[in-house]
């Protein structure tokens, strides 16, 4: 990984690209960070800034058109890093997610749909993290597995591979779950 | 057997259903699976698992940071600059970002070697030089940190840390505010003027720099320890590098402030975040040289509602809560309607001040047109409902549901009804129904729930655009908003959200404002809301407001019947020294904006009355202290005045005390109106004057004493309550017994 010894002043036309992209994706990426970093939302707060200072300094013709994919891939990098610095990596593999809480439910939906939201997000965090992060990534995100591939550094074989196993799991358990 | 068969596990199944495929692989693809029912079977379900998943994600939230409970008491004498911005936030922002100084070791997240120069206050940066320039920041010793303990400061550093992150902008104002930011080991004064200069620069630079992240730390010298301030971005989905320092001080304050909620009702000085707009009483204005007064009308009843909230918690109203206008404004008076075409009509009275000798007391009344139920327009109303987090408590979401239910009850079938809401997100609870489907309207309301932080802006937008696509020509067409006026996500920053609702006025869409809570009430912004929404604003503590606000004056409410209507008085200096206008400090007009019909005013609704107040200083009478005199004009030839006044007086106009003139636009049109009303003094005693007047007076009276403001004369809440006696009247709906309850109950505790 390229640390870069310094970080060049930003240039004006990056300004606007950032602050679009800041809202847009900040609250995503927290998301995301978050359950990187296990549910530590300190901690995903600072990868996270840190992961826009860096996008500041970027020439925006190097990020445009791939600003999310390019966020995230970052982002990820970082997570990775700190995670290695503390001594954590092993608790990013082990599966043992913290569970965000919630929101309440959104208005105007009934009581039902939202435990079935609910119950469907229990089931994703059941997945491996391998895989959920992926799903993620794919349903939450947006992202193509071309762009998955390249922030996760699988390939595009392997990325198609899980999200079919993820996606097989969920659906035989979702069509077991009380209606 | 298909020899291309697809089997279940093939993963080309996923990417093919989830659109993952080129086209080239597509259609090969397409062609395998052609008459295989198994395989379309499971890209339908992989589909429609993927659609769940989607749905399911949607709704996981995004981390919120929770604050530690913090307890520092904000002196309220600064209330005058801080309304609803706390610039001593802004002030703290400053200070930790640049006047503190940081050893770097200690920094835990040093994740990259970052190039460190340090940076003198007040040194000059060249321009364009590489390589971030980094403030020193140094890490100060938590006088808590016993409590907190090694989190804390490894917190600390963090935040630390990540202030220090500042890009070159940024910096270069930081050296100037460095300089002129106080030194945090000196006690921390938040009156001091190097707090507001510091404010400039350090918006900016906050607002460069990202979301300000600030840590509890000690101020060293008076022991003040400051509670941790955070910005928590994108909690409403919104970024906030945009938005910066109001946003994050905005939403730092709500996170400090949240389990604070309850009013402690013992000290006037209370912790809360409740903010109400300064205001100067009206002084005494000399004729000669202000012969007149410009004002526009208000019909807002909260400030009554609020000073009864806080009587009935036996705590004493902040002075700026009480807006005498709006007390006196909150009961119904007996002015005689219009007849013929006009909107309103006025009803004028004069008579002595109970609380002046010598002084007179000019009522002036405008009675709106009342317009029955079955006679009104046909309404199209957009709820727009705060849900968030703090709208939770018994007095808010409750109350708010309880009113809408009373409001929609009372309907036409004709009608429309939507209800927007916003908190985390905004959305639409229900789409725009006619009021003929009342159950519907009523499960919607109740399915209403409080949870998560509030982007007003969001919902304003919704509310206007439903209001919008579903507009009744000819009809009333508003939008409701009922909160307690927290907004903390989105558009913070007063000014912005202004401007946002005067755009939104402009498309013909009116505004109700209505109020509810405590603890963190808006009161000055849902006012100036209302004010710029061509809207009313009233405040509902009691289900019983909430009939009076919403199903008595539901005419009022829902129907404008004139809007920018303006008062201009013009004295007649042959019968009056001074005047002073009692309450309407902030509607006050320069003497142009009468006739500019582009000055926005207040709006009258079906069956409104509107009152307003001079107290009168006749000739012949000693005049009070008003300010210095103005010299006699060198330029202006005074003879022909004099001729005037002479020439006046031939005609028999020089016994007029004053004219009343008005100003109001149809609530469809550009183009004002003007109607004239003179009067003339009698000479009427106080004890003379309709039960009204008396009324009136006394409620002014008691005003006076809560603002304890410099002209109340001789008063104190016994006197009220004679005079208040004295005109009570019919008392329709009990609302005049309620006060001399209130008066009681203030005399009781306050004995003045």
């Amino acid at each position: 990984m390229n640390h870069p010894t310094h970080i060049s002043p930003p240039s004006h036309d990056n300004a606007a690209l950032v602050q679009d992209a800041v809202a847009r994706h900040q609250a995503p990426l927290l998301r995301y960070a978050a359950r990187l970093l296990g549910g530590d939302a300190d901690l995903a707060q600072d990868v996270v800034q840190d992961t826009f200072v860096r996008l500041m300094a970027q020439p925006p013709a190097q990020v445009d058109g791939h600003v999310a994919e390019w966020l995230y891939t970052v982002c990820r990098n970082r997570a990775l890093d700190v995670l290695r610095k503390e001594g954590r990596v092993r608790r990013f593999e082990e599966g043992q997610v913290e569970r965000l809480t919630a929101a309440g439910p959104l208005p105007g939906r009934s009581i039902e749909r939202a435990e079935q939201q609910a119950s469907v997000l229990r089931l994703i965090d059941r997945l491996p993290p391998n895989q959920q992060e992926v799903i993620r990534l794919k349903f939450q995100s947006g992202f193509s597995y071309k762009e998955i591939s390249r922030i996760t550094s699988l390939s595009v074989g392997n990325v198609g591979f899980l999200i079919h196993t993820a996606v097989n799991r969920l659906r035989r358990e979702m069509a077991a779950m009380p209606e | 057997m298909n020899p291309n068969k697809i089997f279940p596990d093939d993963p080309r199944l996923t990417a093919y259903a989830l659109g993952e495929m080129e086209t080239a692989e597509r259609s090969e693809f397409e062609q395998s699976i052609a008459g295989d029912a198994d395989a379309q079977q499971a890209v339908v379900e992989i589909r429609r698992a993927g659609r769940a998943l989607e749905d399911a994600l949607a709704t996981e939230a995004v981390p919120e940071l929770v604050v530690p409970a913090a307890g520092a008491k904000l002196n309220r004498e600064f209330n005058r600059k801080v309304t609803t911005f706390p610039h001593w936030l802004v002030g703290l922002a400053a200070a930790a970002c640049f006047a503190v100084v940081f050893t770097y070791t200690q920094v835990e997240q040093a994740n990259r070697p970052l190039v460190v120069q340090p940076s003198q206050p007040g040194a000059n940066e060249g321009a364009g030089q590489a390589g971030t320039r980094l403030v020193e920041v140094q890490l100060l010793p938590e006088k808590d940190a016993a409590t907190e303990g090694k989190e804390l400061m490894k917190t600390e550093a963090r935040a630390q840390a990540r202030t220090a992150l500042v890009d070159e902008a940024s910096a270069r104002i930081a050296a100037k505010a460095a300089a002129a930011a106080p030194v945090p080991s000196q006690p921390y004064d938040f009156s001091t003027t190097a707090a507001g200069s510091v404010q400039g620069s350090a918006l900016a630079a906050a607002g460069n720099s990202g979301a300000v992240m600030l840590e509890q730390f000690s101020v060293t010298g008076n022991h003040t320890a400051m509670p941790a301030l955070r910005a928590a971005p994108g909690s409403g989905g919104r970024g906030d590098l945009s938005l910066g320092r109001m946003e994050a001080a905005a939403r730092a304050r709500h996170h400090i402030h949240r389990p604070e909620e309850s009013v402690r009702p013992d000290a006037r000085q209370n912790f809360n975040t409740e903010a109400y707009a300064f205001a100067k009483d009206n002084d005494f204005l000399r004729v000669k040289g202000n012969e007149l007064s410009t004002f526009s009308i208000d019909v807002d009843t909260a400030a009554y509602a609020n000073v009864r909230r806080f009587l009935a918690a036996h705590s004493r109203p902040p002075r700026d809560a009480v807006r005498i206008e709006e007390l006196v404004n909150y009961f119904p008076y007996q002015y005689s309607p219009p007849a013929g075409a006009v909107p309103f009509a006025a009803s004028l009275e004069v008579a002595g001040a109970p609380w002046k000798p010598g002084h007179r007391l000019v009522r002036i009344g405008l009675k709106g047109r009342e317009v029955s139920d079955a006679a009104r327009p046909a309404a199209n109303l957009v709820f727009l409902i705060d849900v968030s987090g703090s709208m939770r408590t018994e007095n808010k979401l409750p109350l708010v549901k309880q009113s809408l239910r009373m409001l929609v009850e009372k309907l036409r079938a004709d009608d429309r009804v939507a209800i927007a809401v916003y908190a985390g997100a905004s959305g639409l609870a229900l789409p725009s129904t006619p009021a003929a489907r009342k159950a519907e309207i009523l499960a919607a309301i109740d399915q209403l729930e409080a949870g998560g932080s509030t982007n007003g802006a969001a919902g304003i937008h919704l509310a206007y655009d439903v209001a919008k696509a579903n507009f009744l020509t000819g009809g009333v067409n508003r939008v409701i908003l009922a909160t307690d006026g927290d907004f903390n996500v989105g558009v913070t920053s007063e000014g912005e959200l202004t401007r946002l609702i005067e755009e939104k006025a402009g498309s013909g869409v009116f505004l109700s404002v209505l109020g509810f809570g405590m603890g963190n009430y808006k009161d000055a912004t849902l006012e100036r809301l209302a004010d710029k929404g061509n809207g009313n604003y009233a405040y509902i503590d009691t289900e019983k407001e909430a009939r009076k606000a919403l199903v008595e004056q539901a005419g009022g409410t829902l129907v404008t019947i004139a809007k920018d209507v303006k008062i201009q008085v013009e004295f007649n200096p042959a019968v009056v020294q001074a005047y002073r206008l009692i309450g309407y400090e902030n509607r006050l007009l320069a003497k142009e904006d009468f006739n500019n019909d582009k000055v926005d005013a207040g709006e009258i609704g079906a069956g409104h009355t509107v009152t307003a107040l001079y107290e009168v200083v006749p000739v012949g009478v000693p005049m009070p202290e008003t300010g210095g005199e103005v010299d006699p004009l060198k330029y202006q030839r005074t003879e022909n005045r004099e001729q005037r006044t002479a020439e006046r007086s031939q005609q028999g106009k020089s016994t007029e005390m004053l004219t009343v003139k008005v100003r109001y636009k149809e609530p469809a049109g550009d183009v004002s109106s003007k109607l004239e009303f003179p009067l003339v003094d009698g000479g009427r005693a106080f004890a003379e004057a309709s039960a009204d007047f008396k009324f009136a007076a006394a409620v002014a009276s008691f005003g006076m004493i809560l603002r304890e403001s410099p002209h109340k004369g001789l008063t104190d809440f016994a006197q009220v309550a004679t005079w208040a006696r004295e005109g009570t009247g019919a008392d329709a709906g009990g609302y005049r017994s309620e006060f001399l309850g209130l008066v009681a109950q203030a005399k009781a505790a306050w004995g003045e």
